[in-house]
């Protein structure tokens, strides 16, 4: 649940990339920092890894002030993929706004997509989200690895075709489709805090604007 | 949620002294530097700058050096990632001395954050697993006790159950006896009838005997013999003494078969505290039989073909109710007109007593039930389906089986095998 301290004028928005073990979301977030260009932009933090593999999370932080000089903050974090980290993984994703479940596009990994989805919907529910009312977006990582190795995009756009939740390929190593990603985010989680913070009327923010503080274009 | 932090602060009272918070909180300036030596930090700070300062806090509250505002100091503000925490004052450091310090005290900040988030992030999921816990614990204990109270009701229940089967059974039993004690008093009425009406005609044929004789007594008195001897004769008081000691010879012979009925009556009427006696079966069987022929009489012929059998030790009045028993069905398997055929023999060391009809048989697929309990193929309240059962019961107490034949539109027969010896 986003935050709105009135004393320091800051709304503190949470956004976590969630998925399973070596999908990606680490690299999403690095990718992230060196492609966005807001107002504000903090430095990652990597808390603790081990052979390349987040144990506790990252964090990377950006923001921007509005017109009517809140400050607006986003705390990306992603969780820890391993099967083992479930409790870490629960803490990191409470209180979250929104989520992008970053799903490996390797065929080897299909029952790992699936049991890490299984897993999010559970732990969203534990930590007591509304999993159906959720900002999410499903991100398709890896499509730079060779065609025989991954789902093709038709198979992976067929099974999800039921789904409510936009769908991106990306290839987060070289950067591509991770920015949309953010964006696809950005574009569900605004409506619920306008509702909430009143973005538009109080702080004269509208998505387009909001989307472009956050992602610096 | 103030409420909620008081309850679980109370909650972990003694197993875990601290409330999480969350660790993804944003701290301020006096929260990060809450692990450092504030004394050593000044002291550290004067020497780099050369002299007196001030660390304020994003509220402008001093956390350190000198109380008193200066005029004109020059300022650093330090940063936390996309907050402002704070600023650092100096009255006599330059820009730069004073802009490295303030990013030194970020460098700081920096680290104390990571070790806060760390531990924070480490205390809510040790307090998560342990939550888990207590909760898989609680809802184990819960569904143990559920399990216990399930498992005691249902022996309860089946206690219950048991008890009320068992004075069902009873009264069943109680029923069956009843039934064939009713079947039996109708049978006895009829055969007492019998004697008692030929008794009650000869009495009242000895009255008037007695009055003639009577009549005799005057004539006598006159002392006429002649008169008293033609008067006898008139009266034919020759034929009038024969027939009178026929009379009572014969009423004689009915009270005997009364008394031989009500003696066997008693093999039934006992059947409860009966005692083992040394009888010859094939009186039992008259006995059933003369039993069943008083009601069935028009219905059923029924022929007797008994050998001679060794005396043999039973209860008799158990084994007359198990033969009345067998006898009546027989009776009821006969719709219209049937007979019924009674026979007893020795085969090598056993007794064996068949009853046959020429009734409606029994299906197949029935034989081999028809000893349960409460199995009966006759019309709901006709019978309680415990006849059979209780005469396997008494000739199995007797060491002894029934056997059964039967084909369904020929008759049945019923076999009674008794140890001879
Ligand atoms: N080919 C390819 N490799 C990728 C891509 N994205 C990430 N990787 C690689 O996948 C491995 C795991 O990436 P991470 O970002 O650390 O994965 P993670 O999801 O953070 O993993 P955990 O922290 O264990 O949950 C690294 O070797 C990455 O270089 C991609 O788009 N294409
Ligand atoms: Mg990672």
């Amino acid at each position: 649940m986003a935050e709105f301290d009135e004393v320091n004028r800051k709304i503190t928005i949470k956004l976590v990339y969630y998925g399973p073990a070596q999908s990606g979301k680490t690299t999403n977030l690095m990718r992230l920092h060196d492609l966005l260009a807001p107002d504000l932009k903090g430095e990652i933090m990597t808390l603790e890894t081990q052979n390349d593999r987040t144990l506790f999370f990252d964090l990377l932080p950006l923001g921007f002030r509005t017109p009517s000089g809140w400050l607006v903050k986003l705390k990306l974090f992603t969780v820890p993929g391993q099967v083992a980290h479930d409790a870490t993984r629960k803490a990191v994703l409470s209180r979250a706004d929104g989520v992008v479940f970053v799903a490996d596009s390797q065929r080897s990994q299909s029952v790992n997509n699936a049991e890490a989805f299984q897993n999010l919907e559970e732990n969203v529910q534990r930590v007591g989200m509304d999993f159906s009312h959720m900002p999410l977006v499903v991100q398709f990582n890896k499509r730079d690895l060779p065609e025989a190795q991954i789902f093709s995009e038709n198979e992976i756009r067929q099974r999800w075709s039921q789904t409510p939740w936009p769908l991106v390929f990306s290839s987060a190593l070289v950067g591509e489709g991770v920015r949309e990603t953010l964006f696809k985010l950005l574009e569900q989680v605004y409506p619920a805090l306008d509702r909430l913070f009143g973005l538009q009327q109080e702080h004269d923010v509208g998505q387009q604007a909001f989307i472009s503080a956050v992602l610096g274009d | 949620m103030l409420a909620s932090r008081l309850l679980s602060a109370l909650y972990w009272g003694t197993e875990l002294e601290i409330t999480p918070l969350p660790f993804d909180r944003d701290l301020n300036l006096q929260e990060l530097l809450a692990g450092v030596s504030l004394e050593r930090l000044g002291g550290i700070l004067k020497a780099l700058l050369g002299g007196d300062f001030r660390l304020l806090g994003a509220d402008g509250r001093r956390l350190l050096g000198s109380e008193e505002p200066y005029a004109q100091p020059r300022r650093a503000e330090i940063h936390y990632d996309l907050d402002l925490l704070g600023q650092l004052e100096s009255a006599s450091a330059d820009e730069a001395r004073l802009s490295a310090a303030a990013a030194m005290i970020e460098l700081m900040l920096r680290l104390s954050a990571r070790y806060h988030m760390a531990a924070e992030l480490h205390i809510e999921t040790v307090h998560e697993d342990f939550a888990a816990l207590q909760q898989k614990h609680a809802a184990m204990m819960e569904s143990e006790a559920r399990y216990k109270a399930l498992s005691e009701e249902l022996e309860a229940r089946v206690r219950e159950q048991v008890k009320i089967i068992e004075s069902a059974q009873r009264q069943l039993y109680q029923a069956e006896k009843l039934a064939s004690i009713g079947q039996l008093a109708a049978g006895v009425a009829h055969e007492i009838n019998n004697p008692i009406g030929f008794i009650r005609s000869n009495l009242s044929t000895a009255q008037q005997y007695v009055s003639k004789l009577g009549a005799l007594e005057s004539v006598m008195q006159t002392g006429n013999m002649a008169q008293f001897q033609s008067a006898w004769k008139e009266a034919g008081i020759a034929f009038l003494l024969e027939d009178f000691t026929a009379l009572l010879g014969e009423s004689v012979d009915g009270a005997d078969r009364v008394t031989k009925i009500v003696s066997d009556l008693k093999g039934f009427s006992n059947v409860d505290q009966a005692e083992e006696e040394i009888v010859d079966l094939n009186d039992n069987l008259r006995f059933a039989c003369n039993m069943l022929a008083g009601q069935t009489r028009d219905k059923v012929e029924l022929v007797m073909e008994l050998g001679d059998l060794p005396k043999i030790l039973c209860f008799p009045g158990h084994l007359n109710q198990v033969f009345l028993n067998l006898l009546l069905n027989a009776a009821q398997a006969i719709v219209d007109q049937g007979r019924i055929e009674v026979s007893s023999e020795v085969a090598g060391s056993e007794v064996h007593i068949r009853i046959s009809d020429n009734g409606c048989g029994i299906p197949e697929m029935n034989l081999d039930r028809l000893f349960d309990p409460f199995f009966t193929t006759r019309q709901v309240g006709s019978g309680t389906g415990l006849g059979l059962t209780v005469c396997r019961d008494i000739v199995q107490a007797h060491g002894g089986r029934i056997e059964v034949k039967s084909k369904e539109g020929m008759g049945t027969t019923f076999t009674v095998i008794l140890p001879a010896g």
